[in-house]
């Protein structure tokens, strides 16, 4: 199984308890009398079966409080997912936390920074990279939207494919004009699982492809992921209290939903809440307002009990990998691992959602590193505080590096960055000047030529093109 | 201009009304730009005036915008007082047999199969904040529907939404329907959202494409050449 990282350090505390409860208590009244309007028949029969209050003309569903208490104490706060191979199984929910690998619409060229459809090749060859890095547990939705030649209908589709193919590490299952119906039969083809995908559209609505695709997957034995995306001030309030309550309000009639199509469903929440940049309308992808979102939202959460993610986290407005992408990626995200965030979309992704990159990928992957050691607190014990050693070397000129203890702990101790520049000035002159870019670039090379992920047999492939051409097949008589 | 023309025949009174009916739209205030405005339509005000007075004002914040000064929620809040004074206003100027003078007319909605709404949404404020008559036809909207609303308001523009990959094609669809029902030669049609850019504005043979909101306003300007 993969470990993750345990924080061992107390979450993030942004709200008192008192304003947790007053978001909670205001979700329970939005769903009580606003409702969330609900674009699928099968899900408003089974909610009106299950006494929530429907009306099938406007579509609204409206929650009575007791049953979304009754629905959220069902969800499990902890469980196992199984991956085509054992070590990279994932055990969601606690203190652990796992870092997910985020989609970027396109390509992008590392000289030019221009965005271009990637070839097969490439997305292929990012999701070896995605198999290889160390701090990347988990595969989000797509690394890319496709790749040339195409069609439209099929690209989330073979997207889903060329995952299985090329890693064995746990995706995330989109959808798109009923594909989930097939894409769901490859996992178990593979032995393995994926985690499904549903969202919300906000404000406060569900349309029929989404929860067609919840009870398809959660039917196929999958867990579900739930997730709602806003613009504060636009799709959501503006403020950070009243866009809690909106996405609290989408999330937990989502999971409402899902644990009534099957009592005790492995769930995950996703919160993909921005402020609206005023000036464009746009999401303001990388904005501190967004952390601070979501601190609140891991907080309400956590007194759920049901594990978390977050998307916000690992996006960028800067069009290029340079100071602005570092930080604006970064700070969030350490807040998420702080705030006790289960898992963190985080990898990959540049300009918003618009484009990705491996090399990208693998600048954000030591910094998933670092984030996941500073969780990972301070161990003090009689061998760490180190007092007879402190003893034994005494001062000057004693010293700790010839110690047996030195070469015991320092590796678990410190983080040990594989690709920042980190050596001396002469060095740097010497070997050519290269940034922590550049190391990324080479780290790329290297691991193309190098790794190697556990691929399909020929009976499994078969068994995914198959299901990739009866998909097709429907696409074309529909 | 009409206006300073006009301007210079008004009493104290009549000057304070459209005073009133600037602050109005400056403050956001639908209520108080519709009392104004019907005062100033019970003074005998000739109605031109008063709307002149708001598009200039509307102009004004809008160049703010430009520079930086104002933001999304206050064209939005200008155009929604603005919006609260109109219908008095264009049924007085018809009274008088004459026309309302505007920068054309949009019909705007989101594809087939997508039901996102706020990008349009935005669009649509933007777009009636720079002048136009903007007839928002809402989501999920098919081809027929769009181009019926096309023909019912003899529009200029059609402006078309779609945030998902697998919605954008169906503004092909909506396009070809435009083009069999002899349409196209007299309508712009421009193109925006998540799943868009140029290069698919331009296979589907769309006249413009803009990836922010204000652009798209400006967008629609210059292809009606106002």
């Amino acid at each position: 199984m993969q470990k993750g990282f345990i924080r061992k350090i107390k979450p993030l505390v942004v709200l008192s308890e008192e304003q947790v409860t007053l978001i909670h208590k205001s979700t329970l009244e939005v769903l009580k009398e606003t409702g969330l309007k609900i674009l699928n028949e099968r899900a408003l029969k089974l909610l009106d079966k299950n006494d929530c209050n429907v009306d099938y003309n406007s579509k609204i569903v409206r929650f009575p409080p007791e049953i979304v208490e009754e629905c959220l104490a069902k969800a499990p706060s902890n469980y196992k997912v199984k991956a085509r191979i054992e070590k990279h199984d994932v055990e969601i929910g606690g203190d652990r936390v796992y870092f997910r690998l985020f989609a970027g619409m396109e390509t992008v060229d590392l000289n030019t920074w221009e965005t271009r459809t990637p070839t097969r090749k490439e997305y292929y060859d990012y999701l070896t990279v995605v198999d290889a890095l160390p701090n990347l547990h988990m595969v989000g939705c797509y690394p890319y939207f496709g790749y040339k030649g195409l069609p439209e209908n099929m690209k989330i589709p073979e997207g889903i494919a060329a995952k299985a193919r090329n890693t064995t590490k746990i995706q995330l299952q989109c959808f798109t004009k009923g594909s989930h119906a097939y894409t769901a039969k490859m996992m178990p083809e593979l032995g393995c699982e994926a985690i499904g995908v549903s969202h919300c559209a906000a404000p406060l609505t569900y349309y029929r492809d989404s929860i067609d695709a919840m009870f398809t997957y959660i039917n196929s034995g999958f867990p579900i992921y739930i997730c709602s995306g806003s613009v504060a001030g636009g799709s959501a309030p503006s403020t950070i209290a009243g866009s809690s309550v909106t996405n609290n309000a989408e999330l937990v009639g989502g999971v409402v939903i899902a644990q009534l199509i099957k009592p005790g469903v492995r769930t995950m929440v996703g919160d993909f809440v921005f402020p609206a940049n005023m000036s464009t309308g746009a999401p303001l992808f990388g904005d501190i307002g967004a952390a601070l979102h979501l601190a609140a939202y891991s907080q309400v959460w956590k007194k759920y009990g049901i594990p978390t993610a977050v998307s916000v986290s690992g996006l960028t407005n800067s069009k290029l990998s340079d100071y602005q992408c570092g930080y604006e990626k970064a700070i969030p995200t350490m807040i998420a691992a702080l705030a006790g965030i289960n898992v963190i979309d985080f990898h990959g992704g540049l300009t918003g959602e618009l484009s990705a990159h491996p090399v990208q990928a693998i600048l954000d992957d030591d910094v998933a590193g670092m984030i996941g050691r500073f969780i990972e607190g301070v161990d003090v014990s009689e061998e760490t505080l180190a007092v007879d050693l402190i003893k034994e070397v005494g001062p000057i000129p004693g010293n700790f590096l010839t110690k047996e203890h030195t070469r015991k702990w320092w590796r678990k101790e410190q983080y040990t960055t594989r690709i920042a520049d980190r050596i001396t000035y002469p060095e740097w002159l010497k070997n050519g000047k290269k940034s922590a870019l550049d190391n990324a670039k080479e780290k790329y090379e290297e691991i193309l030529s190098n790794h190697k992920p556990v691929t399909l047999n020929r009976e499994q492939d078969k068994a995914i093109e198959n299901i990739l051409e009866e998909l097709n097949e429907f696409y074309k008589q529909s | 201009m009409e206006d300073n023309k006009s301007g210079r025949d008004l009493s104290e009174f009549q000057k304070d009304l459209l005073n009133d009916l600037k602050k109005s739209i400056k403050t956001y205030d639908r209520n108080m730009a519709a009392r104004t405005v019907d005062k100033i339509i019970e003074n005998k005000m000739d109605p031109m005036v008063a709307m002149n007075a708001m598009t200039e004002t509307i102009r004004i914040i809008g160049e703010g915008f430009e520079k930086g000064e104002y933001f999304l929620p206050d064209l939005a809040g200008a155009a929604d007082a603005m919006n609260g004074a109109l219908p008095p206003l264009e049924k007085k100027i018809k009274e008088n047999g004459r026309k309302v003078e505007n920068q054309g007319k949009i019909v705007i909605g989101t594809v087939l199969g997508d039901i996102h709404d706020i990008g349009k949404t935005m669009v649509s404020t933007l777009l009636k904040a720079a002048g136009f008559t903007v007839f928002d036809i809402g989501i999920d909207i098919k081809a027929e529907v769009f181009v019926n609303a096309l023909k019912e308001h003899d529009a200029d523009i059609l402006a078309m939404s779609a945030l998902l990959t697998t919605t954008a094609p169906e503004m092909e669809k909506v396009i070809s329907l435009i083009k069999e029902e002899n349409l196209r030669d007299k309508i712009k049609i421009i193109i925006g959202g998540g799943a868009i850019n140029q290069e698919f504005a331009d296979k589907i043979g769309a006249d413009g494409y803009d990836p922010t909101a204000p652009g798209a306003a400006k967008l629609a300007k210059k292809l009606i050449g106002k």
